[in-house]
């Protein structure tokens, strides 16, 4: 699970290969999805570094 | 064929005519460059869209110093490709006005020949960084180097050449580097040495009176302090958002007019949307449909250029498009001073690159397969792989990769063609026999030796379809794929080859002959790789079954066939094979040659002032046979010659070859702890290079250990090895045998026990037969001095001259000396029988001398009780310099050990405790 500061458009869903947005109401925005490997956060970490976005946390979460 | 170099990534980024000055950050650079603290290094790290580059571009043009500027990309992650462009980074030094222009042309052309040289291996780096520091240390005047991007670089071996370069670095270079990420060096210590200036994010972030400067004065808009603060406190001083927000309020003003503009800013700061969505959805409404199109079509481009711009996007009038966009502050950076080439700034590449998939999916891989085939067009194969793959077109990628793989390689650009093939589907290399044998090169070089098989044996599916007259072949026939005709052709002999390579690491010497073969019979008389190879493991493979002429002959028809191709190290390479086998065939004057030819191949392909690789593996050959010349104080200068070149002028033998001949030399001056502490070194640092293991460093430590007497210990090595007099004989075991022998002999002279005897002399003669055979003269020498001193340990003086006056016989026309010499008194004695008996007398009298050396050298006159040794002396007068322990030990190339132990008798001896007053009773005894 990926906390960053600001609200992300839809449209980032598929750059981020099939994680979840979700926009919360004090203006951060979750990403999420299930099964990522390490490979690909980092992946994913570099797209959110390379676009400027403010990255506020990084959590695993257990599916409910 | 060297990397080819972009110049795109070397150009230094002019300042802007329009742009915020920010003295309070100028300021902090400049006093990082003149805070004394040299070598300094700059860490810029800060997020995208924080005005790093922009900053250091104002920054070196007023700074007044000479700049190197190297802008990375994800293609320097390859080690080669990014030492090469460093190297021309640093020779712009020259044309951007650094003095002492002598080396303006030449500069790092060193370096360049030196990654070069090493083809085909990869490249030494740290090496060609020392080669590069040394230059640089020659340079008159101080210079920065700047290393823009540094985040994109994601390879262990560049952070690596990274910290050796900061580890070294000379006191003219200042180092700048920018990233997003703090680069993996050791940051900490820079810092706790006061070397490290740091500038981030918070200290980048525009301040409100800079936001102000730059939305009105910079982007001509006029808005109040308020409307100001407001978009300053919603960006957080971030630069890419206030540029974005500028841009969107530019359009905003001429399309709605002034009122907007506040409304646009309350909305805009109200919102929770993150920065960029906002201002680029604002910001693309705002542009007309043709410059809209235009910047989503154009984003799938790293550089873009105008023809390029027009092929991607089918329209006309690129150019100007993209010079109107960097007036309009665009984000569009210039990527030289022609207005030729562009790129857009990251950030915004990728954001416009997403609403490109978000709009308009399909379309993408048409604009790859365009910008693909424009790049293919114009010669840049790297290029249009990148985006053949991107558009997915995988078949039109493996055609262009099997064109380029063999130029890529000669530039040794490895990395790039594994994430080539990584990024294939292998479904499609099933096809194509030529790819499928460069991945199994490519697997090679990995050490994955089973999957390099199913390949090559996937490619050979295809290679000889009349032949199966199945019908199925013809099926298969029609579906290969073979873009290099040429390539597709030699693929037998290549398949060979690497099956020869296979055996040869499997240890598999009949394999190896046998593919070997299979290759020269394969491939044309002018492949001279293919042949060379081939020719090169039939040499190993016959050297390590003791075949010696056929071993030279091959050997020596690979070196003449790698020289024609340019593969210089790896030609010196083969001197060392060629002296060897020379120097076990008796043959010392020709092994001589054969290192003279190496160093003379290893001078000529270096610039002045360097050579090639293996030129220190000739100095240490040449010491080894000057030795045995019994000339130490010309082998001892050859050996800190190659010292001097350093290690990395060495080929993977030569650290242990070196301690080996060291330790020979300090055996030859009696020091014999001081050569067991080299043999030792010698076994940690061994490594074959597919050499046959003829000399075993154990092997020679025993033979230390029995002339210090320490029988027990040498009888321990024989058992551990199961060595038995009755073992059948081979090449690859006869050092080890006839070590054996000596320790036989040894025992015999403290025990006295005929049984022992026996043994040896029935060894000796088995050993002497299959040495002769195999026409092994050097070491048949050797076996007949030793079975001549056997007969003299018995008392039959008449029966050992019998075996001696051979050896002599043999031995005097290639002037062995140590030969006899190291064998000591008991030789000493058998000479003057031979001498007696008028047997070789010019020679004896010449190896006679040599013997008495050691024993009848008048001492140093000492008034001591015990006087100094030879060695003592040696240490004694170092202890006398300003060397440290360390430096002695490393000077007298012993351990720390065994240097106490020297200072600790020489105290002893001179009767005092420490080193001063150990000078000071030298200097009294006059021993100096």
């Amino acid at each position: 699970m990926i906390r960053i500061k600001g609200h992300l458009d839809d449209r980032w869903a598929d750059w981020f290969e099939g994680m979840t947005l979700t926009r919360e109401d004090n203006g951060e925005t979750l990403l999420t999805g299930p099964g990522i490997d390490q490979a690909a956060l980092h992946g994913l970490l570099k797209k959110v570094r390379d676009l400027g976005m403010p990255l506020i946390s990084v959590n695993c979460v257990e599916p409910d | 064929m060297s990397t080819p170099i972009l110049a795109t990534k070397l150009y230094i980024p002019p300042p802007r005519a329009k742009a915020v000055r920010r003295p309070r950050l100028i300021e902090r650079l400049n006093e990082g460059l003149l805070a004394g603290r040299a070598p300094g290094v700059t860490l810029i790290s800060a997020p995208a869209g924080f005005g790093k580059t922009t900053l250091i571009g104002e920054w070196i043009a007023i700074c007044g110093l000479p700049v190197a500027w190297l802008s990375l990309d994800e293609g320097d992650s390859d080690p080669t490709r990014f030492l090469t462009h460093l190297v021309a980074a640093m020779q712009t030094l020259a044309r951007n006005g650094v003095e002492g222009a002598k080396h303006a042309a030449d500069f790092g052309k060193g370096v360049s020949r030196a990654l070069d040289a090493s083809r085909p291996q990869p490249p030494p780096i740290e090496s060609t960084l020392t080669e590069l520091l040394n230059e640089i240390t020659a340079l008159p005047d101080h210079f920065i180097l700047v290393l823009d991007d540094y985040h994109v670089i994601e390879a262990t071996p560049v952070d690596r050449a990274l910290a050796f370069l900061l580890e070294h670095q000379p006191a003219q270079m200042h180092l700048v580097i920018t990233t997003r990420e703090d680069p993996a060096l050791p940051l900490s210590r820079l810092r706790s040495r006061g070397r490290l200036t740091e500038l981030r994010a918070a200290d980048l972030r525009f301040s409100p009176s800079e936001a102000a400067e730059f939305l009105n004065r910079v982007m001509g808009l006029t808005l109040s302090a308020e409307d100001i603060a407001a978009l300053e406190n919603r960006t957080e001083g971030w630069i890419a958002g206030l540029q974005l927000a500028a841009l969107a309020l530019q359009g905003t003003l001429s399309l709605q007019g002034r009122q907007d503009v506040h409304g646009f800013i309350r909305s805009f700061a109200g919102d929770h949307r993150y920065i960029v969505d906002y201002l680029v959805e604002e910001v693309l409404q705002r542009q007309p449909a043709a410059v809209r199109n235009f910047l989503l079509q154009t984003a799938i481009l790293d550089r873009l250029n105008g023809p390029l711009c027009d092929a991607v996007t089918g329209q006309e009038g690129g150019n100007a498009r993209l010079e109107a966009l960097q007036r309009g502050n665009f984000f569009v950076v210039p990527l030289d001073d022609k207005r030729h080439w562009y790129r857009y700034h990251q950030l915004f590449a990728e954001v416009l690159h997403m609403h490109l998939m978000a709009e308009q999916p399909d379309l993408a891989p048409a604009l790859h397969r365009r910008a693909s085939a424009w790049h293919e067009h114009f010669g840049l194969a790297v290029d249009a792989i990148r985006h053949a793959l991107a558009a997915k077109d995988f078949a039109r990628a493996a055609d262009l990769i099997e064109l380029a793989v063999p130029a890529m390689r000669q530039s040794r650009q490895e990395t790039t063609i594994v994430g080539w093939f990584k990024a294939l589907p292998d479904d499609l290399l099933r096809f194509r026999p030529v790819l499928s044998v460069y991945y199994a090169g490519v697997l090679m070089l990995g050490g994955q030796l089973e999957d390099v098989e199913s390949w090559l044996r996937d490619a050979e599916r295809w290679l000889d379809t009349t032949a199966d007259k199945s019908g199925q072949s013809e099926t298969l026939s029609a579906d290969r794929v073979v873009m290099d005709k040429e390539e597709f052709r030699r693929l037998p002999g290549t398949i060979a080859m690497y099956r020869a390579a296979i055996a040869l690491t499997l240890g598999d010497v009949p394999a190896t002959v046998k593919y070997a073969r299979r290759v020269l019979d394969l491939v044309s008389e002018n492949d001279h790789l293919l042949r060379g190879s081939a020719a090169g493991f039939l040499g190993l493979a016959y050297w390590t079954s003791g075949d010696l002429d056929a071993a030279h002959r091959s050997y020596a028809e690979c070196m003449a066939r790698l020289l024609r191709i340019g593969h210089v190290s790896d030609a010196i390479g083969c001197s060392i094979a060629l002296a060897d086998i020379r120097i076990a065939q008796g043959r010392l004057r020709e092994a001589m040659s054969a290192y003279e030819r190496g160093m003379q191949l290893a001078v000529e392909q270096g610039a002045p002032a360097l050579t090639a690789r293996g030129a220190a593996d000739m100095h240490v050959g040449m010491s080894e046979l000057y030795r045995e010349r019994n000339d130490l104080k010309t082998a001892m200068h050859h050996l800190l010659r190659s010292k001097d070149l350093g290690e990395h002028m060495g080929l993977p033998q030569n650290p242990y070859r070196w301690r080996i001949a060291m330790a020979r030399i300090r055996e030859a001056e009696g020091d014999l702890d001081g050569a067991l502490d080299l043999l030792h070194e010698a076994e940690r640092l061994y490594v074959s290079d597919y050499f046959p293991n003829v000399h075993p460093v154990p092997a020679l430590k025993t033979r230390v250990w029995v002339a210090q007497g320490r029988l027990g210990e040498a009888l321990g090595w024989a058992r551990q090895q199961g060595l038995s007099v009755e073992d059948d004989l081979c090449y690859l075991r006869e050092y080890e045998h006839i070590t054996l022998a000596r320790i036989l002999l040894a025992r015999y002279k403290s025990d006295r026990a005929d049984s022992g005897m026996h043994e040896a002399m029935g060894l000796l003669e088995r050993l002497l037969k299959a040495a002769q055979e195999g026409g092994r003269t050097g070491s048949v020498i050797e076996i007949l001095a030793l079975q001549a001193l056997a007969h003299q340990m018995q008392g039959d003086i008449p029966a050992a001259l019998v075996p001696l006056e051979r050896a002599l016989a043999l031995a005097e026309p290639e002037g062995y000396v140590r030969m006899f010499v190291d064998e000591g008194p008991p030789m000493a004695i058998l000479l003057q029988e031979a001498a007696k008996h008028g047997i070789t007398p010019s020679y004896v009298r010449q190896l006679l001398p040599a013997l008495g050396k050691a024993e009848d050298k008048p001492p140093v006159h000492q008034d001591l009780i015990e006087p100094l040794s030879e060695r003592e002396l040696e240490v004694l007068r170092l202890l006398r310099t300003v060397l440290s322990g360390p430096d002695l030990a490393r000077e007298l190339t012993v351990s720390l050990n065994t240097l106490r132990t020297h200072t600790k008798n020489i105290y002893a001896k001179l009767g005092v405790n420490d080193r001063r007053a150990a000078i000071r009773r030298a200097e009294e005894l006059n021993l100096f």
